[in-house]
């Protein structure tokens, strides 16, 4: 098979991985091919509206495993390919010198066994850093089972590394993942997250993970939940969550005739209010088999159930205050309490500071003033009423209604 | 009647002329600065021209950061790339409010000026970003890596300094054909060059990572989530002329 082949394949099998970041690195640079820059930088977009940031291939889709929503489960008959560590170093050093992409993004089948992947994963990874003194980014998946050794030398030549955590519960994965347990994923886990806290040039651009969405009845409380829980105990810098796109008709999978995007996005949404705005799971959700509001962005829907901590005053509000306000990112709460020190701020002035006062005007006063009148005391279904009815999301399933607004922030979730 | 007063079309010397204009207390109503390409003589305006000086450069630059901080001066820097007509006109102006209000310039957000240059250096900013992704170079027979692009505003500098640390191990050029500027880098320093036509062959080994690319490209693709608007908001439409997977 040529190297054109191969790539068409590889690449097509990794692109439900849906990790594209190249960001946070802080490995040193001495000397060699290129450098990481910490913002990341997107080098592409698909027709999908996803960035390409890095080469994303599988080293083989030869698998040993049978995981049900796998495309490369032993049990389909797929084309399979298998590269060479010379062969992938190469197309990413070319690909790099001509400003195709950031770097390397390296997952793998499991062929033959985890630690012969494992060993050709950084066989790869070694021969870009030193025969071709590479140093731009290189995200590696780490194998389950793979031995912690392995793991251990690949991740002093990597940026990042992460292992899938592939599914919200037990349960789900013991439905689906036959031959991957709890312990094969949580291990290597636990141990990169240890390693990088000891050693210095250990993946300098932390550890992600990713599961699937839509392919199981998990609800999202238990989704975010566990996302906290691997954000606080294993230091996990980004929870990625794929939408589940029906390529195995198989009768363990919940049934889904497209995946579920607008619930993907707000999971991001949900997400980031745990990382960066300190809410909680428990929080965000009022019982625990909750599901997200399609309609509203999770900020909102927190909003509208605590409708006694509103409205809050802009001159006088603390910043953990301004950030929970729908429409008041980080960003506009900072420039808030620096700029009111200089002047009373009215709605005009937080609009040019970047509010997005369509949803903070049910929240907020200016000098104890609300936007119009009455709106303040307007109940929560009529606030919800008011803020679906322009992008009235009444088929939120379907993609003809992903208009700009739903997706600007697919990756970031920022709101 | 108004002084004018012309510049070589450097940022430099654009600094120069504001220095003067500022140290000699002359009224920032009457004082306008022009590019001396652009200018057209009126006969009844009193017209000076400054000559870049790098002391005069200095001291600009040294006050601006005093005054307030470094990111103020490369937000000016960037506003100063920016295609919009009479930049030089709102970039003095807000120089004036920075020596008058110091380090809270970065809070009057609701003040024209200011606003008009954070939107200036934003889009700027935003360029500058968008191409250290979207810039595609290509082998040459010649030996050097070869680059063109047509960006809207005048970020060739910024570019190429991002290219001269990223790219620090092999020479290449980067070609703004709208504006004929060439930046050359080789392996040593970067040099700008006023440049209309570059006559080069691209190796055999470079259609085949051409085609490789285009190849990747498609297969990426997930085709349930299909989003062709969403690809052009993040990619509009004006970068794509020179995208080998678009092309």
């Amino acid at each position: 098979m040529d190297i054109l082949e191969k790539l068409e394949v590889l690449g097509a099998a990794a692109k439900y991985d849906v990790s594209c970041a190249s960001s946070g690195s802080k490995r040193e640079k001495h000397f060699g091919i290129g450098s990481t820059f910490s913002a990341g930088i997107c080098h592409s977009w698909t027709d999908d509206g996803r960035c390409i940031s890095l080469l994303k291939i599988l080293f083989t889709n030869e698998c040993i495993f049978d995981c049900a929503y796998c495309i490369n489960r032993k049990s389909n008959d797929i084309k399979r390919a298998t590269f060479t560590p010379q062969e992938i170093a190469e197309l990413t050093i070319n690909f790099y010198k001509r400003n195709y992409i950031e770097g390397l993004f390296l997952s793998s089948a499991i062929k033959n066994s985890p630690d012969w992947t494992m060993e050709m994963l950084f066989r790869t990874v070694w021969l870009l850093r030193y025969k071709y003194q590479f140093n731009g980014y290189i995200h590696v998946k780490a194998i389950p089972y793979a031995s912690l050794d392995l793991i251990r030398k690949t991740g002093f030549l990597v940026d990042r590394m992460s292992v899938n955590i592939e599914l919200p519960s037990e349960k789900s994965l013991r439905l689906l993942c036959p031959n991957k347990t709890k312990e094969s994923i949580l291990k290597p886990m636990e141990f990169i997250t240890k390693v990088a806290e000891e050693e210095k040039n250990f993946v300098s651009a932390g550890q992600s993970t990713q599961m699937i969405i839509g392919a199981t009845d998990d609800s999202d409380y238990k989704i975010i939940n566990l996302s906290q829980h691997l954000y606080k105990k294993f230091k996990l810098k980004r929870v990625y969550y794929s939408a589940y796109t029906p390529v195995n008709h198989d009768p363990r999978i919940l049934k889904v005739d497209s995946p579920p995007l607008l619930r993907e996005h707000r999971l991001y949404q949900a997400d980031w209010l745990i990382r960066v705005y300190n809410f909680s799971a428990d929080e965000l959700f009022k019982s625990k088999d909750e599901n997200l509001d399609l309609e509203v962005d999770p900020k909102v829907m927190w909003a509208l159930r605590n409708l006694d901590k509103f409205p809050i005053e802009i001159s006088k509000a603390s910043y953990e205050q301004l950030i929970r306000v729908p429409g008041i990112g980080i960003k506009s709460a900072r420039r808030i309490i620096k700029n009111r020190v200089f002047h009373s701020l009215d709605f005009e002035d937080l609009k040019k500071m970047g509010v997005v006062l369509k949803r903070a005007k049910y929240f907020i006063t200016c000098n104890g003033k609300t936007f119009e009148r009455f709106l303040i005391d307007l109940p929560p279904e009529k606030i919800k009423q008011k803020l679906t009815d322009k992008n009235s999301l009444q088929k939120p399933q379907q993609l003809s209604f992903f208009d700009r607004e739903v997706f600007t922030s697919v990756i970031t979730g920022e709101i | 009647m108004y002084k004018i007063f012309l510049y070589d079309g450097t940022f430099e010397g654009f600094m120069c002329a504001a220095f003067h204009i500022i140290s000699e207390g002359i009224d920032k109503d009457r004082a306008i600065i022009v590019s001396k390409n652009e200018y057209q003589p009126m006969f009844i305006d009193s017209v000076r021209e400054v000559q870049s000086d790098l002391k005069a450069f200095l001291e600009m630059r040294k006050g601006i950061i005093e005054k307030t901080d470094c990111s103020v001066f490369k937000k000016i820097y960037y506003a100063f790339l920016s295609d919009t007509e009479d930049k030089e006109s709102y970039i003095l102006r807000y120089l004036f409010l920075l020596f008058t209000h110091g380090k809270k310039i970065k809070y009057l957000y609701s003040d024209d000026i200011v606003n008009a240059v954070e939107k200036m250096a934003k889009n700027v900013s935003r360029e500058i970003g968008k191409y250290m992704g979207l810039i595609r170079f290509c082998e040459t027979n010649e030996g050097f890596l070869y680059a063109k692009f047509e960006p809207k505003n005048d970020i060739i500098k910024p570019i190429a300094y991002f290219f001269k640390n990223r790219l620090n191990e092999f020479c290449w050029a980067i070609h703004d054909v709208k504006r004929n500027k060439v930046a050359i880098y080789d392996r040593k320093k970067v040099q700008f060059l006023i440049c209309n036509t570059l006559k080069l062959k691209v190796t055999h080994q470079e259609e085949m990572f051409q085609m490789l690319w285009k190849k990747y490209f498609k297969s990426m693709v997930i085709e349930e989530r299909k989003n062709l608007k969403l690809q052009q908001q993040n990619m509009p439409k004006r970068y794509w002329k020179y995208l080998v997977e678009k092309n």
